[in-house]
């Protein structure tokens, strides 16, 4: 385990409308795994952790899930501290969640660091059939919102589920001043080892 | 909207302050189908944390119905050209309506390791203690040494002061020397039983926090208090005994509680309140409908909302929250060799520190100070909390505080943004009249944790039998095991 102290750690946020796919991306690009039964809204997935490298060096990526607080739209600002990257999805078949992106944006505006960045998904893309949304709307919408990258994707399929997560972290470890706030400062206190320090009152 | 009518939840939740957001925490393991709103478009109620464009719109809400225990907001900010330019964007800035310490031994901290939601949360350490005497700004003795090279203490004094010390880390053993006063004032029993001179009994009182004179600050209450100051230094490291946690204290605390509901899977609505519910005996058992302020009714066997009767005649506290010009590099310095940089720093203005025209100031003043590291505020200014006890003339009294503490500084900070606001407590405390409300202490205090205890007893029923309070694994998600690298480019 040594050597993983040494690792970088990247947190990547995943957001969008209820529905769009997001966990379904998360749980088919880290476990690998689909049910397309499961329909239901996400319960107990807090964050999923998954190595990855890009040009060599090894990072590790701590991917946080809505938990569910995008369905009232009630995520709080502390979901948003210290992220580096911001995954946001919708769903190729549902026009309305794509047309709810705009307002997506505008919470990852007013609530991430300076200087994070984001990543737009389609997701379901083997959908055709129920398409709503064309290809080159996603990529005009993730251009003009300023987005480090585009694609659609299928967890149904595994086509592109790497993608993304390949993409956003080599546009974040490219920013070195975005990298270097990620990391706790000198002022943090450890809560969790405290009575190793032992010796109590100190006077 | 969906729809929140369709389930018999087991527990409707409202309000998400500090007390309510630790309750969803315990119950967040429960498998309970819980529904958790607030009136409020926004996380933490009488404990959140707001920008500045968000004051803006509380003062108007303070001020306009005012159905919270909160009244009299006032917000002034500086006119002066250059100095308004220092003041940045809204959203540099996180005031947070909770800047309590947590004390190293609070079951606060504890809880929340065992329950994991601490990996969510930074925390910061409060550093230096300071007394705004009558020349000079002088920091708290951090310990005997300190004591022993500290000039200004004569040697009488220093014998009563290490006398003291001694017996209250060990005042539960020593019964027989401060039972018989204990309800007496704090100033008589230091002055009687220590020899200790006024402005020591006041350094002694400061440890205590205690919104009260010295003398009507009661020696039971204090004991305990100033022995857990005492005790905490050092637990997390050397030179602090209290942590903050970054981004707004309390109300990063109950954010992140309130996701561990989520996660969970707790239902969270912003911006709904509970209008009024009626329980009656069903097949199901004893169901409240609960009307919700969005026309919906939705049912549940637990209905958890703050008591809707206050006190008028309670203790209230007068509180300012300044924006100052300044890093006040000075009060976060180190003093203890290996301690970690403190963002918070506690200043202490006795009794009759300040005097206004109209009154003398016949209760403390305490300033929480917070850099810029609390993430509350941008690089090179520093937030002031100060607090005293209401009075008719508090407002003007905690103004010239703020200005006799800033002409002892260095740099001369100008102050750019104050918002003024009285803050009453939350539940009337029959039992403890004489002493303060926990939601206005300035320390977190533990009697929070045995309300949260007792109501997630009533709500989880029999399985408490079973089920531990607080004490969960990690998710999934933190185990390295099936940890392969993904090979990206």
């Amino acid at each position: 385990m040594a050597s993983d102290e040494s690792i970088s750690t990247l947190k990547i946020l995943m957001i969008g409308p209820s529905g769009a796919g997001k966990s379904a991306l998360l749980i088919r690009y880290c476990d690998d795994q689909f049910d397309s039964e499961s329909s239901t809204a996400t319960i107990g997935v807090d964050f999923k952790m998954k190595k990855l490298s890009v040009h060599g060096k090894a990072y590790r990526l701590n991917l946080l899930d809505t938990a569910g607080q995008e369905r009232f739209r009630t995520l709080s600002n502390s979901y948003y501290r210290g992220a580096h990257g911001v995954v946001l999805v919708y769903d190729i078949s549902n026009r309305d969640s794509f047309l709810a992106m705009e307002r997506w944006f505008e919470e990852v505006e007013s609530n991430a660091q300076p200087g994070a960045v984001t990543y737009l998904v389609g997701a379901k893309m083997d959908k055709t059939a129920q398409r709503t949304v064309k290809v080159e709307e996603g990529m005009k919408m993730a251009e003009e919102r300023g987005c480090v990258g585009f694609c659609e994707v299928s967890s149904k399929t595994r086509e592109n589920v790497r993608k993304p997560f390949v993409e956003i972290v080599d546009a974040v470890v490219q920013k070195p001043e975005l990298l270097s706030s990620g990391t706790r400062r000198m002022g943090t206190v450890p809560v969790d080892g405290g009575e190793g320090f032992g010796s109590g009152c100190s006077c | 909207m969906e729809s929140l009518n369709e389930t018999l939840w087991d527990v409707v939740i409202s309000g998400t302050g500090l007390k309510h957001s630790l309750l969803a925490l315990a119950l967040s393991r429960s498998n309970k189908k819980i529904l958790h709103v607030d009136q409020n478009e926004y996380y933490g109620d009488a404990e959140a944390a707001f920008s500045l464009q968000e004051v803006d719109e509380w003062v108007e809400r303070v001020n306009a119905v005012s159905p919270s225990n909160f009244r009299n907001a006032s917000l002034w900010k500086t006119t002066t050209s250059n100095e308004s330019d220092k003041l940045s964007f809204s959203r540099a800035y996180t005031l947070t309506l909770s800047p309590q310490i947590i004390y190293t031994r609070s079951k606060l901290l504890s809880q929340l390791v065992s329950s994991k939601v601490y990996r969510q949360l930074e925390f910061q350490a409060v550093g230096n203690w300071w007394i705004l005497g009558e020349h000079s700004l002088n920091r708290l003795p951090n310990g005997r040494e300190d004591i022993f090279r500290d000039k200004s203490i004569d040697n009488r004094a220093k014998r009563g002061l290490m006398k003291f010390l001694k017996f209250v880390v060990d005042y539960e053993n020593q019964n027989e020397l401060w039972q018989p006063q204990a309800d007496s004032g704090l100033a008589g029993f230091l002055s009687s039983h220590f020899q200790l001179p006024p402005n020591l009994q006041n350094v002694i009182c400061a440890l205590t926090l205690s919104l009260d004179a010295p003398e009507s600050t009661k020696v039971s209450w204090s004991l305990p208090r100033i022995a857990r100051h005492l005790t905490s230094i050092g637990v997390f490291g050397p030179g602090f005994g209290a942590v903050v946690p970054k981004w707004g204290g309390g109300a990063e605390i109950s954010q992140v509680a309130c996701r561990a509901g989520a996660v969970g899977g707790g239902i969270y609505v912003l911006g709904i309140g509970v209008k009024e519910s009626n329980t009656s005996s069903e097949e199901a058992g004893n169901i409240t409908h609960v009307h919700l302020s969005n026309e919906d009714v939705v049912k549940t066997r637990h209905l958890i909302q703050y008591p809707a009767a206050r006190s008028t005649d309670a203790k209230a506290v007068s509180k300012v929250i300044a924006i100052v010009s300044s890093s006040l590099t000075t009060l976060f310095k180190n003093s203890v060799e290996g301690s970690p940089l403190a963002a918070v720093s506690v200043i202490v203005l006795p009794v009759s520190t300040v005097i206004v025209e109209e009154a003398s100031q016949a209760t403390p003043i305490y300033i929480m100070a917070h850099s810029n590291e609390t993430g509350e505020c941008p690089a090179g200014q520093c937030v002031l909390y100060a607090t005293m006890l209401y009075s008719e003339h508090s407002k003007q009294l905690l103004d010239a505080a703020l200005d006799v503490f800033l002409a002892r500084v260095e740099d001369t900070p100008e102050l750019l943004y104050k918002l003024y606001y009285e803050q009453e407590p939350e539940e009337e405390n029959e039992a403890q009249t004489e002493s303060l409300d926990p939601s206005l202490d300035l320390a977190f205090n533990d009697a929070i944790l045995e309300d949260v205890e007792s109501l997630w007893k009533t709500v989880i029923g029999d399985e408490a039998e079973q089920a531990r309070f607080m004490r969960f694994e990690d998710r999934e998600g933190m185990s390295a095991d099936d940890d392969e690298l993904d090979e990206g480019y």
